[in-house]
């Protein structure tokens, strides 16, 4: 008899944490995926009883059945220092962008804005996405287009006649990407932002 | 004990406050900023830091724990989302023209562009 469910750890080619479902069509549960749902739903309830858990797991396993993902390689790693380390940094950056972006708007005379280009030293896609999204919560730039091939971040940066200002912000989204990687990423990824130098920029560094 | 629960609940007024007062600035300068980029900055910025304040002011009256992880999950996804809309305006206002060339000082990505057509 062929069985209706399978679990990760019996079947080398299911990614871990995962359970596989044979039915007409075959689908493969991701089981943390599922958690997460799950724990939204309890939480947008606010109250954690029995029922919620109930429902909310069949509402994850319903939704992850209706709305199968591609399957990527997440190289997800929790790491809980470099996470509160990246937290503690956002919510400085996000104070300090606050009130830059407000002398900003109040001085009088005209700024020129400019796209300059980040070249990032990872090429997972999940540290691109988490480097972007860091990086459009800070000072410095907001993201215009994320290339995935070359792994670059285009920035539009406000105030950009002072050179100063484009060096900080290749800077800052150095530093993020080094912080978000350290809360995320994968020892590969690690030793690769923890080379001291910095990528080599475009020319226009060279001149700025 | 009832005088910190006083001083917890001002806490939280001047909270809620100072978050509201940053996101009106945040709609000051859509209105004064020039161009589509720009006005992206003054509309994600300041209001993702006057909405978290303003989540930390109603934590600090509501004080329950239940109520505490709804708060945080509204913080983790305005964190998560804001970003991609602010990026898919960005991008899409971008690659449709809408960006005066000659306001930018120079523009990167418009020589990558160029480069591949």
């Amino acid at each position: 008899m062929k069985r209706l469910l399978r679990l990760s750890f019996r079947n080398k080619d299911l990614p871990p944490f995962s359970c596989e479902f044979a039915g007409r069509r075959r689908r493969v549960l991701d089981l943390p995926l599922i958690a997460w749902l799950t724990l939204i739903w309890v939480l947008l309830w606010s109250s954690p009883n029995p029922a919620n858990l109930l429902t909310g797991a069949i509402v994850a396993v319903a939704v992850c059945l209706a709305f199968p993902l591609p399957r990527v390689d997440l190289g997800l790693r929790l790491h809980p220092w470099g996470i509160l380390m990246l937290a503690g940094y956002l919510l400085y950056d996000m104070y300090t962008s606050g009130v830059r972006v407000t002398r900003q708007i109040f001085v009088d005379h005209p700024h020129r804005a400019a796209v300059i280009a980040v070249p990032l030293r990872c090429r997972s896609d999940l540290m691109l996405a988490a480097t972007a999204v860091a990086v459009s919560n800070v000072p410095g730039g907001s993201v215009v287009e994320v290339r995935r091939a070359t792994a670059t971040v285009f920035l539009h940066v406000l105030d950009a006649d002072r050179p100063a200002v484009l060096d900080a912000a290749r800077r800052s989204v150095w530093r993020l990407e080094r912080l978000t990687v350290r809360a995320f990423g994968t020892a590969d990824e690690i030793a690769r932002v923890a080379a001291p130098s910095p990528p080599t920029a475009p020319d226009r560094e060279a001149d700025a | 004990m009832s005088v910190w629960l006083q001083i917890l609940d001002l806490a939280g007024a001047a909270l809620v406050f100072v978050g509201a007062a940053i996101c009106l600035l945040g709609v000051i300068g859509m209105l004064r900023l020039p161009d589509v980029l720009s006005r992206s900055h003054a509309a994600t910025k300041p209001q993702t830091l006057g909405m978290l304040l303003v989540l930390a002011g109603v934590a600090l009256r509501l004080r329950s724990g239940m109520d505490l992880a709804t708060l945080a999950l509204i913080g983790f996804f305005q964190l998560m989302t804001g970003p991609v809309a602010a990026h898919l305006v960005a991008r899409s206002a971008y690659r449709t023209g809408q960006i005066d060339h000659g306001e930018l000082l120079f523009d990167e990505l418009d020589e990558q562009l160029t480069e591949e057509n």
